[in-house]
């Protein structure tokens, strides 16, 4: 198969570049061996849209991070994502941290930040009355937000395809292709070769060892897990935005925050491990988590948990991005070590690897706009937050969106439907594309519900239904058959 | 405007079903059920095995059998159904309930009284914090139950199961007939959850081993399930250091306990109870808003159906009554209070415009002679044991109330002898 572009990886950074090459005339592969969308550290992060203070002036990150922060608030509208624009506050316990607000001040000035400032603790208790006494002050930062992670993915992705881009789930690069000048000619894959004469790296927590085939050995990934608690929500405006404690060099530490959803949320702990898939909860990382949560919210409601789950970020020992076009080979391009704050400066990362291929991969691809772009996306109807008008003339017009599905986010037929016909084929992917399942009951009510669907409009068996791909399968055959196969059953 | 409909009840389980016989006899004319399910019978159609109806018929049903008998008698009195419709709003400021149906679309009802008898839901994964990977394989026993006995799959071949709730004890008879293998079953407190008899009849006949004080603290597994860490635990349920054990299995079945099903009434502005997780709600099964009443697991769990049954014919009698303008305002509201032993309880208001029956469950189980009763004097009676998987009942007449004018507090509780 052959492209101008494959990029490696579809989790935001992949999927915001394709987006943004997709303007230009070209042919995008997106590959991933994941089986839905997003996948890797894109899924399991705190969905922070960051104000950009926390980055030294002069790294990329501070770079792209506030400008990725201006571009979704543009986005969110063009390719219809939740976003919630609800600020974030960093908060001092006293007066070293303090001190430590007024650095942050400072810093975010020089980066471009907008509407920065510390407040008393008190006046930080009047919009926020469930956090700590004891917080003294805070950074308020009102262009950070809170955005659906599993819609701006998803959203990234199907904008691209819209505008020609390919995608190739379950399809797991092998290695590099060169040519005879030991240039880039393309990724051979467990499902064949994909000829390219540009090859982008967008390989998460994978992109190290991806940049090594390219015998790029300048950085190394340190794959480091954060593990999280997410509420029910019906703990909506315990806590209306994004809290942080004032960072420590481990991290930014354990934040306290409300999804874009509503959710009550807290994590991620940051332990660095071998394994980049261990994306398993432990009781120290949670437990951690939890003092965490109480320090900044004495009352966090941990009862009203629905699930507790972890990612795995891409950690560089720079502790910066790693972006860059190699010498040599030719064509290869790193969007690598792409972690915190990479959600946010994901687009802006995109806009920077198109002017690099401009600038410098000139003579292996032209870049010519594509008049046809288009930039506008519509998620699927979101059936939950439609008013009654809105919900009845959608019923009427498609009588699926009156049939519920998942009962504790009020999903309808209509939109497993919908996410099927763009793409869904697991539970999981329904789930991210839907909501079904990510509520209270965490799928017991619509996960046979959605089986079914999904069984019955791909054409498969319920018992070849996975819940996220691979080896994954709900189901273990028919009633008694086990008792049929045993040894010394009578056969009919 | 929207047609007119006198109780309207939300819900053809067993609850639901009662509670259109009891207004229908109370003399309601227009009495409609709504389903979400294409049949009636809610949680029942799928619990084919026998033990229902003991207490009801004096003999041993299945779950559709029971229903059956309940569902005939509704239409016979004229009780209408409204399947494959499901309540998805109702507007706290006048009662408005939003339904939607494939061929009727979304429509607004505006009834006279409502019942909620929507029933309880199971405790998922994520209430108990296990740590661990997050693979296929872990399901409620209840969403087991419904592949197995409603779709003819099996969730996997080697089970493990977590709590000793009766759906998962029954489920675990259930998996060996369909040719699984039950590793155990496993459970963190020091009694079982469930009903002596489903241990004796679903565990100790299958020779399945049942390890109480002992939890799963620990998932395996990427795509599906590999395996879990159990563990014993001490007296604050913390496990002990040194007692883990891997356990191979493909499935892990929670039958970790059921949470009423409040998220409508909740919209309805209904004052739900902190422990129960149900409608507080009076003897007359009438909840904070006074045209809202509730029967059943909604308002608190019960062991046996028969319990929700009566419950449901208490409902529709007093919606019905509602609906005629035949409760006052002003009715009595004598609270009810649970002493030392009482975990939960429900009602938590007597009136006196009925007999009243209370149920509730001790926190700790008594193994021996012990006392149930009602203060002041209202009701005694001696009891073999107690045990929190097995309700207790309380009985007080109306005449009782009646009799009582300055009675201002009720005291229950179960003491040993």
């Amino acid at each position: 198969m052959n492209y101008d572009i494959v990029i490696i990886g579809s989790g935001i950074t992949g999927a915001s570049i394709a987006r943004e090459l997709s303007k230009y005339k070209l042919r995008i592969a997106v590959i991933d061996k994941a089986s839905e969308l997003p996948a890797g550290a894109s899924r399991a992060n705190s969905s922070m849209i960051h104000g950009g203070f926390d980055d030294k002036p002069g790294t990329m990150k501070s770079k792209f991070c506030v400008k990725g922060n201006r571009l979704w608030h543009k986005l969110k509208d063009i390719l219809d994502v939740h976003l919630d624009e609800c600020g974030s506050y960093v908060c001092a316990f006293n007066d070293e941290e303090v001190k430590h607000l007024e650095k942050l001040l400072e810093q975010g000035k020089a980066n471009g930040c907008e509407g920065l400032e510390i407040i008393s603790g008190d006046r930080l208790r009047e919009k926020e009355p469930n956090v700590s006494p004891d917080i003294v002050a805070a950074l308020w930062s009102p262009e950070a937000g809170i955005i659906n992670n599993f819609e701006a993915v998803n959203a990234m992705i199907e904008s691209a395809k819209i505008n020609g881009a390919e995608l190739f789930l379950e399809t797991q690069a092998a290695g590099l292709l060169l040519d005879d000048k030991g240039n880039i000619r393309g990724v051979s894959t467990t499902k064949g070769d994909f000829t390219a004469p540009i090859v982008i790296n967008a390989g998460g927590v994978h992109s190290g060892e991806i940049a090594s085939w390219a015998g790029d050995k300048s950085f190394r990934i340190i794959p480091t897990k954060g593990e999280y608690y997410l509420l029910d929500r019906t703990t909506q405006g315990f806590i209306h935005s994004f809290l942080f404690a004032c960072p420590s060099k481990a991290g930014k530490g354990i934040t306290v925050l409300q999804t874009a959803e509503g959710n009550l949320m807290s994590g991620p702990t940051a332990s660095e491990q071998e394994d980049p898939e261990d994306r398993s909860t432990t009781p120290e990382g949670l437990a951690e988590v939890l003092k965490g949560a109480r320090r900044l919210v004495p009352k966090f409601p941990v009862n009203m948990n629905i699930t507790t789950f972890a990612g795995v970020r891409a950690n560089t020992e720079s502790g910066d991005f790693e972006i860059s076009a190699l010498k040599s080979p030719r064509g290869f391009i790193n969007a690598a070590g792409i972690k915190s704050p990479g959600f946010t400066s994901a687009p802006a990362i995109a806009e920077y690897i198109a002017e690099l291929i401009k600038s410098e991969l000139a003579d292996r691809i032209t870049l010519s706009p594509n008049e046809k772009f288009i930039p506008e996306r519509r998620n699927i109807p979101r059936f939950l937050y439609m008013d009654m008008a809105e919900r009845k003339a959608l019923a009427e017009k498609d009588p699926s969106y009156a049939q519920i599905v998942c009962r504790c986010e009020t999903v309808t037929e209509g939109q497993v439907l919908e996410a099927i016909r763009r793409g869904a084929r697991t539970i999981t992917a329904v789930k991210m594309m839907t909501r079904a399942g990510t509520g209270r009951c965490q799928g017991g009510f619509c996960c046979p519900r959605v089986a079914e669907i999904l069984s019955r409009e791909l054409g498969i068996p319920l018992d070849e239904i996975t819940r996220h791909g691979g080896e994954s399968k709900l189901l273990a055959g028919k009633t008694k058959e086990p008792l049929l196969n045993r040894k010394g059953a009578v056969s009919e | 405007m929207s047609e007119r409909i006198d109780v309207l009840i939300i819900g053809a389980g067993p609850a639901g079903v009662a509670a259109g016989i009891g207004a229908r006899r109370e003399g309601a004319e227009r009495v409609v059920v709504i389903e979400r399910d294409w049949d009636l019978g809610g949680i029942l159609q799928q619990c084919i095995h026998p033990g229902f109806g003991l207490r009801t018929f004096k003999e041993e049903l299945t779950g559709p059998e029971y229903m059956h008998r309940f569902i005939e008698q509704a239409h016979n009195e004229g009780v209408e159904f409204r399947t494959n419709t499901m309540v998805f709003q109702i507007d706290r400021d006048n009662n408005t309930v939003w339904t939607m149906n494939k061929e009727r679309g979304i429509e607004a009802l505006n009834p006279s009284a409502i019942v909620l008898t929507m029933g309880c839901r199971e405790r998922p994964l994520g209430a108990i914090r296990i740590p661990g990977t997050r693979p296929a394989g872990i399901y409620t026993a209840g969403t087991a139950q419904r592949f197995v006995n409603m779709e003819g799959y099996m969730p996997g071949k080697r089970a493990v199961i977590l709590g000793s709730g009766d759906i998962g004890l029954i489920m675990a008879r259930r998996m060996i007939w369909e040719g699984a293998e039950v590793e155990g079953v496993y459970e963190v407190m020091s009694w079982p959850g469930g009903l002596r008899r489903n241990i004796a009849q679903c565990l100790d006949d299958y020779g399945i081993p049942f390890h109480l004080r002992t939890t799963v603290t620990k998932i395996h597994g990427q795509d599906r399930l590999e395996g879990v860490t159990v563990a014993e635990v001490d007296d604050h349920m913390t496990p002990i250091k040194g007692t883990e054990r891997f356990v191979e299995c493909d499935t892990l079945l929670l039958a970790i306990g059921l949470i009423p099903e409040n998220e409508l009434s909740r919209m309805a502005g209904v004052d739900i109870h902190p422990v129960t997780g149900g409608p507080v709600v009076n003897d007359l099964l009438q909840t904070s808003n006074p045209a809202i009443f509730a029967a059943g697991n909604v308002v608190i769990v019960y062991d046996l159906v028969d319990n929700v049954s009566d419950e449901g014919l208490i409902a529709g009698a007093s919606a019905a009554k509602f609906a005629a303008g035949k409760i006052s305002p002003n009715v009595r509201r004598i609270p009810v209070k649970g002493g030392e032993n009482v975990r939960l309880y429900s009602p938590q208001y007597v009136t006196g415009e009925t007999d009243a029956t209370i149920f509730m469950r001790v926190t700790h189980p008594i193994e021996g002679a012990c006392r149930v009763f009602a203060e002041p004097n209202l009701y005694s009676q001696r009891l073999r044991y107690a045990r929190p998987g097995e309700m207790n009942e309380v009985h007080i007449k109306a005449e009782q109330i009646r009799n009582a004018p300055d009675l201002s507090e009720i005291t229950i509780d179960i003491q040993p002898l």
